[in-house]
């Protein structure tokens, strides 16, 4: 099928009733979970999935793309409103949101939020569709040895870029590694790590891992702060409107951080959370007056929510095209697609066009729809801040265990998850990043697999990685994603002694 | 000796680390495979000692922030101890009693003890969220749920 056949039928799927209802629904969700402080779209997906359980993969996945980005779209509206971002992604809305909220500004600051998550957004769908076919051409002559140097260069790419100490984003990644080894080996068929458990013999669940270690440990630091922060320290909304003036200002931050934040999106490790702290620090430093930033600037508060949605649809293109997800929400999605039995990859775009092309063409009707609901109704899903915390708190614990459940129903899992939940919340505690874990669990067998066909192909021989040019160069970029914690280390260092 | 938290959590990990790699010299061989089904947790569990190593001797202190975080108050501990044997009788439960009821007990209780006070309200979200999950799921997605002891 030509490509041009291809788009026809995804907006064909897009445009349907049943797509556009989907499409509703998963922004709808999205909005909601990602506006609560604390769960974002990694929990807003893990909750969604077990609904999808029977649906058509196509209509599932298109609602769950949109719970995707309608969980950043929703993370601002707490940014703004409570200084409590609801995803990691919208920290830096807080910098000018907050501010222009405290000036009773609000209202503005949303819908500022909302036409630049709305551009971003929908520029950034423009360039993914340019760019996932075309990777994904690419990408079908990859054989194992670059398929494993990929995956090994977006571990190495999201354990350098995270927060806090490089040795124990390694660590959380190893261990996740670790735990994706149990279960039966697919090649030899050997029993690992199952102590004689039948349940273990399929491996655990990646709904268990990315619902405990994301959902009930939020859930256990909302339990320690239950009692702060509610609604009443909300401001007033006052107008929504935004004045030419204004619009011209947001204009060329709009511009530049589609672009930018898309190819942070693209690039592994990077995601929504980069992307807008380096929107944010590009607009303050070619801005004429970058004493307003913080004060409640429009361009501050343009550049980060433009960036975030930009890069939302940048994470599509390698999870589409090569079936490999470069941050710890993509890597949540991979596993919404392959419970639906749907391998994303360079194939999916020739053997499933309804798919590849269905979720890309319902972007822009998604975007449409944040907007909808993001301008007139805001001040009525504002409302879901106001739940007490008490409430949240156990119907969060309800929706897990409804999630966990579903999967092989059985109790054996959820007593896992609840496991899983004490080790994310000592993880936080102790300051170890779970993006790595999920990413590494979910790599973790396709990594494994991949080494080992390529030890296959090359008889044994690890020479195999260093004379297929592309694998080489993406380990060696991988190793040099290492060199980063180190210079900044370095730099630190010199501006101490200074 | 371990002055730093670090450190402790590095000891804890080499230990975790031990025990993996034991499990895994103790997994069969199987002879026509260039790459056993033992040799990436072997390396593994070898890294995971050569970082918990590199944890142990990091320099990076905790700042006094970062250390106030960690700091939880003995209250809270309970609070997160009781919601947890709350959590677990909910499962032990839950096949037993089936979803609706089990659910709408742990939902009451959870929220009484984590100082809800609308009693009212409670019943009601407690009575009517688990009851439009299982009919969602069972008639709709076609999942079942536990139904349990009640006949529906």
């Amino acid at each position: 099928m030509g490509s041009i056949e291809g788009v026809l039928t995804g907006f064909q799927v897009a445009f349907s009733m049943e797509g556009i209802l989907f499409v509703l629904i998963g922004v709808f969700v999205g909005t909601f979970i990602g506006m609560l402080p604390g769960l974002g779209p990694i929990s807003a997906i893990a909750v969604m999935i077990p609904i999808t359980f029977g649906m058509d993969p196509t209509l599932a996945l298109v609602m769950m793309a949109g719970v995707y980005y309608g969980a950043i779209f929703g993370g601002s509206t707490s940014s703004i409103l409570l200084n409590a971002p609801g995803v990691s992604g919208t920290v830096a809305t807080a910098f000018d949101g907050y501010p222009m909220a405290q000036q009773g500004k609000a209202g503005k600051a949303l819908a500022i939020a909302a036409i630049s998550s709305f551009v971003g957004g929908t520029v950034s769908v423009i360039l993914l569709m340019l760019l996932a076919p075309a990777l994904s051409s690419v990408a079908i002559a990859f054989g194992p040895p670059a398929y494993f140097a990929l995956m090994f260069m977006g571990l190495t790419a999201i354990t350098s870029l995270s927060e806090g100490s490089t040795v124990k984003a390694l660590i959380s990644a190893v261990i996740g590694f670790m735990v994706a080894t149990i279960g039966i080996d697919a090649q030899t068929g050997t029993q690992r790590f199952t102590f004689g458990n039948a349940n273990l013999l399929e491996g655990i669940d990646f709904l268990v891992i990315a619902l405990g270690l994301f959902a009930l440990a939020e859930v256990c630091t909302l339990i320690i702060n239950r009692k702060d922060l509610s609604i009443d320290n909300a401001h007033k909304l006052g107008s929504l409107r935004i004045t030419k003036n204004e619009l011209k200002e947001m204009r060329g931050p709009m511009t530049r951080q589609s672009f930018l934040g898309f190819l942070l999106g693209v690039l592994p490790g990077a995601g929504a959370t980069i992307a807008s702290f380096i929107g944010y620090i590009t607009e303050k430093k070619i801005s004429k007056k970058p004493e307003e930033f913080g004060k409640g600037s429009v361009k501050g508060l343009a550049a980060p929510e433009t960036a975030n949605n930009a890069a939302t649809s940048g994470a599509f293109v390698p999870l589409l095209s090569l079936g490999i997800p470069g941050s710890g929400t993509t890597a949540v999605m991979l596993g919404a697609f392959l419970v639906l039995g749907v391998q994303p990859g360079p194939l999916l775009m020739t053997d499933h066009p309804e798919i590849f092309w269905g979720i890309i063409a319902s972007m822009y009707i998604g975007n449409v729809f944040l907007l909808v609901l993001n301008l007139p109704l805001i001040p009525y899903i504002s409302k879901i801040l106001k739940i007490p915390r008490p409430l949240l708190i156990s119907l969060v614990i309800m929706f897990s265990v409804i999630g966990v459940y579903a999967i092989n129903f059985n109790t054996f899992d959820l007593y896992l998850l609840l496991l899983f939940g004490v080790i994310g919340f000592l993880m936080r505690i102790f300051r170890f990043p779970a993006p790595p874990f999920i990413l590494a669990f979910i790599l973790g067998g396709m990594m494994e697999q991949a080494f080992r066909q390529s030890l296959t192909i090359s008889n044994g021989s690890l020479a195999i990685f260093i004379q297929e040019p592309i694998a080489l160069s993406l380990l060696i970029v991988g190793f040099l994603s290492f060199m980063f914690p180190l210079v900044r280390l370095l730099r630190n260092r010199k501006k101490e002694r200074v | 000796m371990l002055k730093s938290i670090n450190q402790k959590i590095s000891i804890v990990l080499i230990v975790v680390a031990v025990g993996y790699l034991l499990l895994a010299f103790q997994l069969p061989s199987f002879p026509y495979s260039p790459v056993d089904a033992d040799v990436l947790p072997k390396g593994l569990g070898v890294l995971l000692i050569l970082l918990a190593i590199g944890l142990y001797f990091s320099k990076d202190t905790e700042t006094e922030a970062e250390k106030e975080q960690r700091r939880i108050p003995k209250k809270d501990i309970a609070a997160l101890l009781v919601v947890f044997v709350f959590v677990f009788l909910y499962i032990f439960c839950l096949e037993w009693l089936g979803f609706v009821l089990s659910t709408a007990i742990f939902i009451f209780f959870c929220s009484l003890y984590l100082g809800y006070k609308k009693h009212m309200t409670n019943a009601l979200v407690a009575i009517l969220f688990p009851l439009f999950m299982y009919v969602t799921f069972t008639e709709l997605l076609k999942i079942s749920l536990p139904q349990g002891i009640l006949p529906f």
